[in-house]
């Protein structure tokens, strides 16, 4: 946990040192083509400006200029001066006022002249009036001195018309000379500069920006600013001046905030032209940008350490089930293992008894399982049991544990299996609470007379292995647990020497391969033909199955029981056996098999000898008649002996065939009038003190006893 | 099984040793089968080592006598142990053979 811990606040620094800096990156980026931009937009308006302001400059001097020559020519006829100065009004529309001032002397008889006309404000009239006023002392003007000092044209410092409403004015001059080329008067030109406010209004390129222009002496010539504060750039105004004259753009701290200078000069007036542009206004989008992607990345970063501390949460959760899991799966493998513990699964179970053979197997399907199968010997009877809980796991196995301790409980005591069952029924029926039902078979198997009494509770009838192999036949008993009170039957069989039983659950026959078929009885049956041991007989079949299912999961519990009865001599009587194929040369076989049966039940060697050939005879027509040529077959020969008989069953699989049909040859017949035929049933006839033919399961069966005199 | 053919003086001589069984006697069917053209004359079945006799081996016997009975010949069987005269009797071939 410390170390997940630890982790997570690693990845969140990781995170945040990630996301601050892609978001400074990006800030930077943008500020800097933002920077490009309002640079480009500053300059493209101070070209725009500039042009509109030259443009005006332009008319002006070229209206003054074109005006030289007449303003010249006036200097010799000095009554039409008046009319040149009105003329240059009149004709240009921009100029307000126009005047030509002579150096003192220049006109004979006069001092200082200078006529001046002038628009009236707001009037088509042109007045007329003289600036050679004591007051006024032109001469020493700074439109008269400079054009004269300099001899060019010269645009005066702006300054406020005092006598003509306080407009903004300035002038242009030009020197005018008289015949020897010397200056001797100017002709000047005043234009009005109100035009410089909308041109700067209209010059505004972000909602903070400020345009202004300065005259040469750094004079505000035209100003457009925010409303709220108005003069502060006036109080800066005569540092600006230092970038008068210079196309150039600075950045500069002006009351505490940052502003961008675009400035542009204009050179024939000396004016220079300002866009102030706060960094607020350039920059307010990114900053609002910037602003909402770190508050985005914030909540990321959040979401993030939301999202691990509930992975967190979960992660802890999941190992505290996988604990658990593991704990239970755990303490179901020691339930396993107890479960295990209390089924017999030593083989051979009884390796000192030569009457008993037993093989049990248990597959569980999940860890622990409800199936079941138990066996013992008590009294010289054989309890056995096999059973199959209705569904698996825990519960399953619990149900199993309690079948199992009842069965071992109620057989102590009690020996008929009916009564067990029902004992075991009324237990199980009254503590049922979760309605689980066992299907359950009992069995009990007296060793000495291999009589078999047996009780069937709804489980799958064991298969009977004797001459043939076929299920037991069993009773429909419903299964344990149901409710209590219920009757089951007893029912009975005798096991012969050789006889086996094998038990199973649905594990086996419901057992599926890959495309879910499953193996059935006929395989099973299949696995159980040919003779061997009891540990043999269940290897075999756990092959089968195994090569069966393949790599299929196995989905049920697999259990089996193989019961082999293996006594000699049941109640004094014996069974022997003789099994031959469908060749004459095996009836050679018998002499040593009915020898062996006559030592046993006591003949006499004539007697054998009488049976031998009885059995010769019997057996003989099966082997030459009963099967078509070129198809092995089977000749059985059981001999059960007890006391005072010996009968002798011969069966075949072979066609139906009666012997004991065939008339027995005549023997009271002459040499000529006797058959070949009908002596062999003849003898086993005369031979035998019984015979009888049966036609019974596809096999013929011909039985014979012969009693011990 | 055993089967010793010895003919002297116009008189065959069977000596027949050891277990007529089926088997058996579907070999000695085909040692004997020649004799039956001897059947004129007498034939002696030895069956002093003869421990044992099913129906096939009856047949032989009963096949052999036929043969004689239509030529005239003479079948003598001798000295049989009591089982086989025990099968003799019930199959009614005492009737049938000359017993010695």
């Amino acid at each position: 946990m410390r170390v997940f811990f630890r982790d997570s606040i690693l990845l969140i620094i990781v995170a945040a040192v990630a996301l601050e800096g892609i978001s400074l990156f990006q800030y930077y980026a943008a500020k800097k083509g933002l920077q490009k931009e309002a640079s480009l937009r500053a300059k493209n308006q101070l070209e725009i400006s500039k042009l509109k302001i030259c443009d005006i400059i332009n008319q002006t001097e070229t209206a003054v200029f074109n005006s030289d020559w007449i303003a010249e020519w006036s200097l010799s006829h000095p009554d039409s001066i008046a009319a040149v100065t009105r003329r240059v009004v009149h004709d240009n529309e921009i100029i307000v006022g126009s005047t030509i001032a002579v150096k003192p002397g220049t006109i004979k008889g006069k001092g200082l002249y200078a006529p001046y006309s002038f628009r009236a404000q707001s009037s088509e009239v042109i007045n007329q009036t003289s600036l050679a006023t004591d007051e006024y002392n032109y001469p020493e003007s700074e439109w008269f001195k400079m054009p004269l000092n300099l001899n060019s044209g010269y645009w005066s410092e702006p300054y406020v018309d005092v006598g003509g409403g306080e407009i903004l004015m300035t002038t242009f001059s030009i020197p005018l000379h008289n015949s020897k080329e010397e200056p001797v008067a100017v002709l000047t030109a005043d234009i009005s500069l109100d035009w410089l406010t909308s041109i700067l209004d209209n010059s505004r390129v972000y909602p903070h920006s400020r345009s202004l222009i300065y005259s040469r002496s750094g004079k505000v010539l035209g100003e457009v600013d925010d409303d709220d504060d108005d003069d502060n750039t006036e109080e800066g105004g005569n540092s600006f001046s230092l970038f008068s004259g210079i196309s150039t753009e600075v950045e500069m701290d002006i009351m505490g905030q940052h502003w961008f200078l675009y400035i542009a000069p204009i050179e024939k007036t000396g004016w220079s032209m300002f866009i102030f542009i706060p960094e607020e206004d350039i920059f307010a989008g990114i900053r609002k940008v910037t602003l909402i992607s770190r508050l985005l990345g914030v909540l990321g970063l959040l979401m993030i350490i939301l999202i691990l501390n509930i992975t967190a949460v979960r992660q802890r959760r999941v190992r505290k089930l996988e604990e658990k899991k593991d704990k239970m799966e755990n303490e179901l493998r020691i339930g396993h293992a107890i479960q295990m513990s209390m089924l017999p699964k030593t083989f051979p179970p009884f390796p000192e008894r030569k009457d008993i053979d037993m093989s049990a197997s248990i597959v569980t399907a999940k860890e622990v399982g409800g199936d079941m199968y138990d066996f013992y010997i008590r009294d010289e009877k054989l309890f056995f049991c096999i059973g199959d809980v209705s569904g698996k796991g825990v519960p399953a196995s619990l149900v199993m544990a309690v079948t199992r301790s009842l069965f071992r409980n109620v057989s102590a005591h009690e020996s008929s299996p009916a009564r067990i069952v029902m004992d075991m029924n009324d237990s199980m029926a009254d503590i049922n609470e979760n309605n689980m039902f066992v299907t359950f078979f009992c069995g009990v198997l007296d060793l000495a007379t291999g009589q078999v009494k047996y009780c069937n509770a709804g489980h799958n009838p064991p298969i009977l292995l004797t001459t043939n192999i076929k299920p037991l036949d069993v009773e429909p008993n419903l299964p344990l647990g149901i409710m209590t009170g219920m009757q089951f039957t007893e029912q009975e069989f005798d096991m012969c020497f050789d006889d086996a039983m094998f038990l199973y659950t649905d594990g086996l026959t419901e057992a599926e391969n890959k495309n879910k078929e499953l193996f059935g009885e006929e395989r099973m049956m299949k696995a159980l033909r040919g003779r061997n041991s009891a540990a043999g007989k269940l290897h075999d079949m756990e092959d089968a199955v195994a090569s069966y299912v393949g790599s299929a999961e196995q989905s049920d519990d697999l259990t089996m029981m193989f019961i082999h009865y293996t006594n000699e001599e049941i109640a004094g009587s014996k069974k022997r056996r003789l099994t031959l194929h469908n060749d004459i040369q095996q009836i050679s076989l018998l002499e040593d098999f009915v020898n062996g049966i006559a030592k046993e039940a006591g003949f006499s060697a004539s007697v054998a000898s009488g049976i031998n050939l009885a059995l010769e005879e019997a057996a003989t027509n099966v082997i030459m008649y009963a099967y078509p040529k070129g198809i092995d077959g089977i000749c059985t020969i059981d001999a059960v002996i007890r006391p005072g008989s010996v009968e002798f069953i011969i069966s075949d699989t072979g066609q139906p065939f009666d012997p004991t049909s065939v008339p027995p040859a005549d023997t009271t017949l002459g040499v000529e009038e006797r058959k070949i035929g009908g002596l062999g049933i003849l003898m086993v006839q005369t031979i035998m003190d019984e015979v009888k033919y049966r036609y019974e399961d596809g096999k013929n069966i011909l039985s014979m006893t012969k009693t011990i005199k | 099984m055993e089967v010793n053919i010895n003919k002297l003086n116009g008189v065959t001589n069977v000596a027949l040793i050891g277990r007529l069984d089926t088997p058996a006697s579907l070999e000695v069917s085909k040692q004997l089968e020649p004799l039956q053209s001897d059947a004129a004359g007498t034939i002696i079945l030895d069956c002093k080592d003869l421990a044992y006799i099913s129906s096939s081996g009856l047949r032989i016997f009963l096949t052999l006598r036929k043969a004689a009975a239509a030529k005239g010949g003479k079948i003598i069987v001798k000295d049989i142990n009591n089982d086989i005269r025990q099968v003799f009797m019930m199959t009614g071939f005492l009737n049938l053979f000359e017993i010695q």
